[in-house]
């Protein structure tokens, strides 16, 4: 069975009135990087991950989880 | 790191995944002045040129796909342009630059047998299906990355 990674990235980030850019720029990311982890395109490493999390201010589970 | 740099980096990097598949055909065009210079036994000093010229392109673009060009910006965006991502396009487009090279390499093999080609046309051959595989795969995946955004 292949898991996947999915997020919440695009719900949370809407809920604190963030822009993909505004997002981008906390984390010290490109905008496009923001757009590909969105969208499920890029599956980012846990540095990343935990980064994104905590520009968020939530758990880094919250925002990523195990997709069947 | 500013909003700025944000923005300039996502109008570079959009310009860079357009650039990118621009510079394969270019590449790849180039080398008809190849081997019309090696069919005119290469003798001439204009042949030279073109083959000299050749040689600065590859070696540029071999740079551009190890550190992802965008050179003269500040070191603020050149990390922006080189994120996460850029670094895995990357990787995938030499990876795919690496077995296109290989499977050049054997097909100039097996073409030997059928039609004499001296070493430097072979290698010629391989640096240049290696080099434009890789070169559109990263622009492929830059595409891509823009997209929906």
């Amino acid at each position: 069975m292949v898991e996947t990674l999915g997020n919440r990235l695009n719900e949370l980030r809407s809920a604190r009135g963030l822009t993909q850019a505004a997002l981008a720029e906390a984390v010290g990311v490109s905008r496009k990087t923001i757009n590909t982890v969105e969208n499920g395109v890029f599956t980012p490493s846990a540095l990343l991950a935990l980064k994104i999390a905590r520009a968020l201010e939530r758990p880094v589970e919250e925002v990523f989880f195990l997709e069947p | 790191m500013t909003a700025s740099d944000i923005e300039t980096a996502d109008r570079l990097g959009r310009r860079r995944a357009r650039i990118l598949p621009v510079l394969a055909i270019i590449f790849i065009l180039q080398q008809s002045s190849y081997f019309a210079a090696v069919a005119e036994d290469g003798a001439r000093s204009v042949d030279h040129v073109k083959i000299s010229a050749w040689l600065v392109l590859t070696v540029l673009l071999l740079l551009l796909l190890a550190t992802g060009g965008s050179w003269f910006r500040r070191r603020e965006v050149r990390a922006l342009l080189n994120d996460e991502v850029s670094r895995a396009n990357r990787t995938d487009g030499m990876r795919a630059g690496f077995f296109a090279a290989m499977i050049g390499g054997i097909a100039s093999y097996i073409l030997t047998y059928f039609e004499p080609m001296s070493g430097r046309e072979a290698i010629h051959l391989i640096v240049t299906i290696g080099i434009a595989a890789a070169l559109l795969r990263f622009g492929f995946l830059e595409r891509r990355a823009h997209r929906n955004g």
